[in-house]
Formats: structure tokens, C-alpha cells, sequence
């Protein structure tokens, strides 16, 4: 699997960070569970806020602060490594997903439009961002759209084509207010994308606006 | 200093990971301590710069060592730096003390961790020493110019500190974040042989 469209170094940066909210963090984690280039970025960034953390300048702790921690130390208990809980409810039948997410319950596929099914994840936080899966069927014409927010995709099967390039599995794609696009699913089986999205999808044209209503996303 | 002397940079690294050993190893108080000493009224700061009150940075930074503490038979020095792994520490406690603001239930840091294993593989940096990565990243970062340190530095903090600095600076948020831009392709560069 060639990855051929990645999330931009600022995107990566904040992911490494920990400043997306959970829906962003979502998107930029299921990229990066396909993509080991893009995780050697993020860990490059991890070092990079460990040099920034080393070079802050000091606030001095509260009076007392070593003598409380020291105190408690005996107490603790050693460090267990976590890891996913794998709950029955969860998105276990999604490839691609990461650890975390498959543990997410979610709504069943809705049809949404002809051939376009959606299943909202339900995000253990309250976030900005939306998250859902979108399913759609070979040869599917998704309307011209345009966004009030942005839409973060990532492709977990199947293929789709737009102006901007095209999209495999593994592959992300950032769209803001100033994308215009059509889209069209070019591959044999179903493509299925997660999708993070913040602000309301505007549908462009007169079938857009008569579809509108119709599509509750 | 972000832009030190290189050649101090591997050693320094190599001793932070020493001490994180000595601490999983045999419980060294000692050890402990110089760690509490040089990273706890960072974390502090760090936390401050998030816009968390004196108390609860404080708190925070406690907190931070007693993780440090706690996992340090974690730590594997061949998978990540030192630094960069108590960072990891203060990133998901800072996460995990602005969701508790939001709501009274807390589901506390392992989920945050876990949020961040994004894959069951080998570590990134699998047959490089971590203490090495770190300090080709920290020689990287020392022939950026000062003005994209900064613009680096701020990207770990939120939209909030990006305008604050933007203020700070006396330059738009647009120009922070073109610097910020140019400052990644940069480091990219430097960093050209991770891909």
C-alpha cells in the first residue's frame, strides 16, 4: 500500500504535540496507524517537545513540593503498560482503525443519500469535531461541496478521485472552506473513509440544495 | 539552551536516561530527585504556559514526577529519548486536566496513552539509540534560526499561546504560523534520513 497523501507537518506537529481536540486527534491517528512515515515524524516531534520541556525556564515549586511527592513515592504502585480494552460494541469490524478507536461505539449505517451510508462514532469527549464513517458504493458521484469548517478524511478501503488527486486506503485528505470538490469513488468495492469534520457541509448546485434537508451530517 | 552545543547534546541525554534507569532499577531517591530538580518547575511552566492556574501547575508538575516515578520500568531507552518521554508524561496529564475541567468524571491518563499507540509494530526509532535520535534532533534544531525556535516552541501550545506569542513577539498570527511553515520545512530537511 503506497500512501501517497499525508497530514501536513503543522498537523503532525500538533498531533505529537497533544493540541487537536479528540475528533482532529481521531483523524490524525488513523493516518498514522497506516503510515510509519508520518509516525517517525510524530516521534521526531515527541523529541522535539522533550527539548522544549527540558529548555522552559523554571517556575519554582511550591515550599514543600519535593518533600510531599517523596512522601508518597512508597505508596505506588509500578507502571502497568495499557493497552485496548477491545469492548464487543465497538468498531472491531472496521479495518485500518487504530487501538483506541475500535473500542468507540458507534450507530449502525444510516443511508444518507442514494449508494452513501454513515455511522457516527461516539467520541468518549466532548469535541469540536465530529467523527463518522462514510461508506459509499463503487461508481458513487459525491455533489459539489464546500465546507463552513474543515473535513479531515482518511481512506480505509476502496479508492476516491477528486481535483486534489487520488485517494487509496491509508491516504488523508485535508479539506477547508476553500475546497470545491466533487468526488467520485473509482474503486470495484465499497470505499470507506473515517471522516472529522467541524462546521456544516454546504452542498453546492440545485440538487445540492434540494438534497440538503435530506442529509443530516 | 534549544541551540547548544551539540556535542554536550548525546551526553546530556544519555544521563537523563541513566537516572530513569536508576529509578526503575533500584527505587534511587537520588536519582529521583536530580530528575524532580531539573524537570518539575519546567513542567511547571509548561503547564502555566497552558493556561493552568499556579496551583494546579504546581499540582501537575507533582503529579508528572510521581508518573515518572511509577513508570519508569517503562521507560526503554532504546525507543525513546528521556526528554522526550517525560514530555509525553506532561502532554497527556495537561490533556487529561483540561477534559477534567470540562466535566466532573475523569477517565484519568491510561486513555491517553492510549490514545497516542496508534500501531502494535516496532518503535520508530528501532535500532538507533533513543539518546542519539534525541540529539540529531537537537542538533537539527540548533542551526534554526531563533526566530523559528520560537515559532517551533509554540506549536506546543495551543491557538491561545499562539496569539499571546504573536502579541509577544509584535508580529500577526498569520506570520507565526508562515514561520511556522518555514520552520518545519526546515527541521524536515535536517531531519531528512527519518523517512
Amino acid at each position: 500500500m503506497t500512501i501517497a497523501h499525508h497530514p501536513s507537518d503543522e498537523l503532525l506537529t500538533s498531533f505529537a504535540a497533544g493540541v487537536l481536540d479528540l475528533g482532529r486527534h481521531v483523524a490524525v491517528a488513523t493516518h498514522l496507524t497506516g503510515c510509519p512515515h508520518c509516525r517517525r515524524v510524530v516521534h521526531a516531534m515527541e523529541h522535539v517537545g522533550g527539548l522544549v520541556l527540558s529548555d522552559l525556564p523554571v517556575t519554582p515549586m511550591s515550599p514543600g513540593a519535593f518533600a510531599g511527592v517523596e512522601a508518597r513515592l512508597d505508596g505506588l504502585a509500578p507502571g502497568v503498560a495499557t493497552g485496548p480494552r477491545n469492548t464487543a460494541a465497538g468498531l472491531g469490524d472496521i479495518p485500518g482503525l487504530p487501538p483506541f478507536v475500535r473500542d468507540y461505539p458507534s450507530t449502525s449505517w444510516k443511508w444518507i443519500a442514494p449508494k452513501v451510508h454513515l455511522r457516527s462514532v461516539r467520541l468518549p469527549e466532548a469535541s469540536a469535531t465530529r467523527v463518522f464513517l462514510l461508506k459509499s458504493q463503487p461508481g458513487t458521484r459525491m455533489i459539489e461541496h464546500t465546507h463552513s469548517g474543515f473535513e479531515m478524511t482518511c481512506v480505509l478501503s476502496g479508492s476516491f478521485v477528486h481535483a486534489g488527486g487520488h485517494f487509496g486506503p491509508g491516504d488523508f485528505d485535508f479539506g477547508d472552506g476553500s475546497t470545491d470538490h466533487e468526488v467520485m469513488i473509482d474503486s470495484t468495492e465499497a470505499c470507506i473513509c473515517l471522516v472529522a469534520m467541524q462546521g456544516e457541509l454546504k452542498l453546492n448546485g440545485i440538487l445540492g440544495r434540494l438534497l440538503q434537508p435530506l442529509i443530516r451530517m | 539552551m534549544l541551540n547548544g552545543k551539540p556535542d554536550d547534546a548525546t551526553s546530556e541525554a544519555a544521563r537523563w536516561a541513566a537516572l530513569i534507569a536508576a529509578v526503575a532499577r533500584e527505587k534511587d531517591r537520588e536519582a529521583f530527585a536530580v530528575l524532580f530538580t531539573h524537570f518539575a518547575p519546567r513542567i511547571k511552566t509548561f503547564m502555566r504556559r497552558s493556561g493552568a492556574s499556579e496551583q494546579s501547575a504546581d499540582e501537575l508538575a507533582q503529579e508528572a514526577l510521581l508518573a515518572v516515578w511509577s513508570k519508569a520500568n517503562l521507560f526503554d531507552p532504546n525507543s525513546v529519548g528521556a526528554s522526550a518521554w517525560i514530555f509525553t508524561i506532561a502532554r497527556n496529564l495537561r490533556i487529561d486536566a483540561l477534559r477534567r475541567e470540562k466535566r466532573a468524571r475523569t477517565s484519568g491518563t491510561d486513555d491517553i496513552d492510549l490514545e497516542f499507540q496508534v500501531d502494535d509494530g516496532p518503535t520508530p526509532d528501532a535500532g538507533l539509540a533513543a539518546a542519539q535520535a534525541e540529539s540529531r534532533v537537537r542538533n537539527a534544531l540548533a542551526t534554526l534560526p531563533d526566530d523559528q525556535l520560537r515559532v517551533i516552541e509554540l506549536s506546543f501550545f495551543d491557538e491561545k499561546a499562539h496569539a499571546e506569542i504573536a502579541q509577544s513577539l509584535q508580529i500577526p498570527l498569520g506570520t507565526v504560523k508562515s514561520r511556522l511553515r518555514l520552520a518545519m520545512n526546515r527541521l524536515r530537511g535536517l531531519l531528512g534520513d527519518l523517512s
